[in-house]
């Protein structure tokens, strides 16, 4: 790695550092902003108990300070503070709980899309517009214009209602299997199609055929040139994908009672929950950010023409 | 299979646009999730219990797996605030009294803790105390005893500032409340004395609440106590074996609780989701046996297809709509003023009430075995007689303050536009009112609530009235209510116990819960209601008072009558003033839907959603 990469990466860092700032800040005011409280509720509780709760909280100071104090503990002590509804509870404790489901069924999902949509992919170009190709595109296609609330729905009738192969709850032994097989299949299908385009694109280069022509054995071309330089756009696509599914799907979440993060997410802004909202979101931003430049990292290593600046 | 299929896949688009408004349950019953309410069965309604299932040996080691809500908020008996978390602390805590089944099968109060459910002796000054007795060899489930001075110190506790409990004024009944310690000793380890104002009618039943279940001070001393398995120590028919967060809390008999032997289920698995599509998947692949949601469109269906599975139970509660009473609603060309105006505006609003379909409402739109209100005190609520308290409301010839038969239907409407006709211009060549001012009609983001407020809106247009709909995300929905920023809001109350002043005390000028902004605002210098109870031996004759002279008055009269027929009579005609404003239009009396395998038997609920699985047996 020479000077000037790391002289970039630095330089991304710093950048990351100063969005995940910002993050921070606007969710910060605009959460507080948003009417409606953590305390309210159908039935009102007395004035006493609603002050005696602020001031357990801290929300009773002025919006300046609190926001000090917040950056203040999370920055020093990594401190998310306790949950406003979960009572008892740390916000610390919320995400690390959520994340582990989280990113357990989303790295075993990106896992499998990759390594099936490179496969699926690569076949679907080596064997352009044969019978093979065909069904790989139809699948595909149906699998990525398919949300994930219905392919997720499908598979519950299918295979826990009728079938009853898994349980519908992500509690249950086996319970992960199709919020799985749910998350990696858009992904899977997305990955095949970049792959078989890709692939197609780099077949009809010119070094192909001068390989071939040098009687380079088949597999060798694919395995050695070809697949390696039909992998960037793949690269492109795989780190923000990865951030996507490890931090959680509501809508799997839902389906399949999974206790992931992406419940926590949704449930604290709807409860304004102001510290797990403030702790999932910079985790949520601090993942994507780091996959992204992961990805961009990655393009120097794939393709070494690429320069990074 | 096909027609199922494009349910769930519909279902799921609803599960997408409900992300946006938060919880499911606060599609159905707002209230349930939020509030919680102790309750006790009419005669007539009694427990849901679950149809006796053919004698069949048990099988094996008996657990059941059920499914109430998500993650409770909270586990600590004074903090939980919520239904399911109730049903939790049911199982896992053991107070003076709880609810069980009698020989009949009917609800009643027992004594727990608590050797009998003693009577009170009232004292010189009015007050009432009542000195208990705990059983023998009680013990917390890490097995030190449990002592009288165990209860003292959790009520003081539920009620400290510090703690804030949303259910702390659950105590407000007991003297010393206002001044922030309750009149509650331990007179020795196994004697506990407690002292009320004065006489309360539903003091055995706030014995059972989840507030007033026992709890140690070093064992709370930790403020994470109750969510972790570890540290959680309780005293009830059950211990807590595992809490796998946001997915499964697993509870296990206890051997040592005074009252094991009767215990039949061995393990309850309580899983936490808060979908209802999900709740009916795990319910029909066999994996669940009790399921406390179902989705609202499938309704229809699921009573088909699971005759004796699913339950409609009666619940303590009112889905209403309120007028902001602030709100002009007379024409442009008004002239009335002061108590004549505010007459109007009540006769107006009684008017547009009588319009709405309540029967159609229930039938065609919400589906779930609702019963048309007519009084806003819920059905199920006893009067002094034990008879039905919305039954007697009104006074009228039929029940509550409107005919809701449908057969009523097209006189009610005839008398309506009738009344409209007085104050507002009606053409009769289209049949329609030119001069009605335009409404607002305020509603959490909802499929249910909205299907309701279209089928008014569209009721409303059959007369030339244009009512808008708004619609708000839940927190900022509740803000804008409490705060009085709307002219029409959808609302709902589940009643905290079995006593009519649990739906009453609300609409007091400075309770929180005064959607209405009665006595707020420009009401407050309103002097438009009149109260007179004198028959009734008190000296309160107000013609033309305002909010504060009437209704307030009224409330706190209830609040100290220590005599059971003056006070429902009492709680009639503060009834009977809070409708005479037509502020409050009932829409229909909640229910609680649930399914259970018809495999279970023992099973028995309440009509405020408590669920009691410790003394059921699954067979076959």
């Amino acid at each position: 790695m020479n000077t000037k990469t790391l002289m970039y990466i630095v330089k991304r860092i710093f950048l990351a550092i100063v969005t995940i700032w910002v993050v921070i800040t606007v969710t910060f005011f605009v959460m507080h902003a948003v009417p409606g409280g953590p305390f309210i509720g159908e039935k009102a509780v007395s004035e006493s108990v609603m002050a005696a709760m602020e001031a357990k909280y801290g929300l009773d100071k002025p919006l300046g300070v609190q926001y000090l104090t917040y950056l203040g503990d999370v920055v020093t002590k990594f401190d998310f503070g306790p949950s406003l509804k979960q009572k008892g509870r740390t916000v610390n404790a919320i995400i690390f709980d959520g994340m582990k489901t989280s990113a357990k069924l989303g790295l075993i999902a990106a896992l499998i899309a990759l390594v099936s949509g490179v496969i699926l992919g690569s076949a679907a170009a080596l064997r352009r517009n044969r019978l093979i190709d065909r069904i790989i595109m139809i699948i595909t296609t149906a699998f990525v214009s398919m949300p994930s609330f219905i392919m997720g729905s499908l598979l519950l009738i299918a295979f826990a209602i009728n079938l009853k192969w898994f349980p519908a709850n992500g509690a249950s032994k086996n319970g992960l299997v199709l919020p799985v097989l749910t998350l990696s299949l858009y992904p899977m299908a997305y990955i095949t199609r970049l792959t078989r385009s890709s692939m197609l694109e780099v077949l009809g280069q010119d070094y192909i055929r001068t390989a071939k022509a040098k009687g380079v054995s088949g597999v060798k071309i694919i395995f050695g040139h070809a697949l390696k330089n039909s992998l960037i756009p793949v690269i492109t696509y795989f780190g923000p994908m990865l951030a996507g599914i490890v931090t959680g799907s509501l809508v799997v979440e839902q389906i399949f009672a999974v206790p992931g993060i992406g419940r926590a997410f949704v449930n604290s802004i709807t409860g304004r929950d102001y510290p797990l909202i403030m702790g999932t979101t910079i985790v949520l931003a601090t993942l994507i950010v780091i996959m992204n430049l992961i990805g961009d990292i990655m393009y120097k290593v794939v393709d070494p023409r690429i320069t990074l600046e | 299979m096909k027609k199922k299929l494009v349910s769930l896949v519909l279902a799921s688009c609803m599960v997408l646009s409900l992300a946006a408004c938060g919880n499911s349950a606060t599609t159905e019953a707002p209230a349930s999730t939020d509030t919680q309410a102790t309750e006790a069965a009419p005669a007539d309604t009694a427990a849901d219990t679950q149809a006796e299932a053919p004698a069949a040996e048990p099988v094996g080691e008996q657990t059941i797996n059920v499914c109430l809500a998500s993650e409770p908020a909270s586990l600590d008996p004074a903090l939980n605030s919520a239904v399911d978390g109730a049903t939790l602390i049911n199982h896992l805590f053991s107070g003076l009294a709880k609810w069980g089944l009698d020989a009949s099968g009917n609800l009643e109060l027992q004594p727990d803790c608590a050797e009998e459910l003693v009577e009170g002796v009232t004292n010189d000054d009015g007050t009432v105390t009542y000195t208990y007795t705990l059983r023998d060899g009680l013990t917390w489930s890490d097995g030190q005893p449990v002592t009288a001075g165990d209860f003292v110190f959790a009520w003081n506790r539920a009620i400290a500032p510090e703690t804030a409990a949303d259910y702390g004024y659950m105590f407000e009944v007991v003297d010393g409340y206002e001044d922030g310690t309750l009149n509650v000793k331990a007179i020795d380890d196994k004697t506990l004395e407690v002292t009320l104002a004065n006489t309360v009618a539903y003091w055995d039943e706030l014995l059972a609440f989840p507030t007033y279940m026992p709890v140690r001070e070093d064992v709370v001393a930790n403020e994470a106590w109750a969510t972790d398995p570890s540290t959680y120590v309780c005293n009830g028919a059950y211990t807590m074996t595992s809490w796998d967060h946001n997915s499964l809390i697993t509870i296990t008999k206890n051997d040592n609780f005074y009252d094991a032997d009767k215990v039949t289920m061995n393990e309850i698995n309580f899983y936490l989701s808060d979908d209802a599509n999900n709740q009916l998947a795990n319910f029909e692949n066999g994996d669940w046996q009790m399921i406390d949601d179902v989705p609202t469109n499938e309704i229809a269906s699921l009573k088909e297809k699971y005759p004796d599975e699913f339950v409609t139970a009666g619940q303590l509660g009112t889905y209403y709509v309120c007028w902001n009473v602030n709100e002009e609603i007379l024409p442009a060309s008004n002239t009335l003023t002061g108590a004549d105006k505010v007459n109007a505006e009540n006769e107006v609003r009684n008017a547009l009430a009588l319009l709405i379909d309540r029967n159609y409402i229930v039938n065609d739109v919400a589906q779930g075995g609702q019963v048309p209100a007519s009084s806003f005190v819920a059905m199920g609520l006893t009067d002094a007689d034990g008879s039905q308290f919305y039954q007697n409301a009104g006074g009228n010839s039929f029940t509550g303050y409107y005919d809701v038969t449908e057969d009523a239907y097209e006189s009610n409407w005839e008398s309506a536009l009738e009344t409209l006709k007085k104050y507002y211009t009606f053409d009769d060549a289209t049949q329609q009112f030119t001069d009605f001012p335009t409404l607002t009609y305020l509603y959490n983001t909802s499929e249910g609530h909205k299907a309701i407020a279209e089928a008014i809106q569209a009721t409303f247009a059959g007369i030339g009235i244009t009512m808008n709909l708004e619609n708000q995300e839940w927190a900022t929905f509740l803000d804008t209510r409490k705060a009085g920023n709307y002219s029409i809001a959808r609302n709902g109350w589940l009643g905290d116990y079995n006593d009519p002043i649990s739906f009453l005390d609300m609409w007091t000028t400075q309770s929180g819960n005064n959607d209405v902004q009665f006595g707020k605002g420009d009401n407050a210098n309103v002097k438009a209601y009149s109260l007179d109870i004198t028959d009734l031996g008190y000296d309160t004759k107000v013609e033309n008072g305002t909010w504060a002279e009437t209704y307030d008055v009224i409330i706190s009269d209830i609040k100290t009558c220590t005599d059971t027929k003056t006070r429902y009579e009492l709680m009639h005609r503060a009834e009977d003033l809070l409708m005479s404003t037509g502020c409050i239009c009932p829409i229909y009396y909640y229910t609680d839907l649930y399914m259970i395998s018809s495999n279970v038997s023992g099973f028995f609920s309440s009509p405020l959603g408590y669920k009691y699985f410790m003394y059921c047996t699954i067979t076959g």
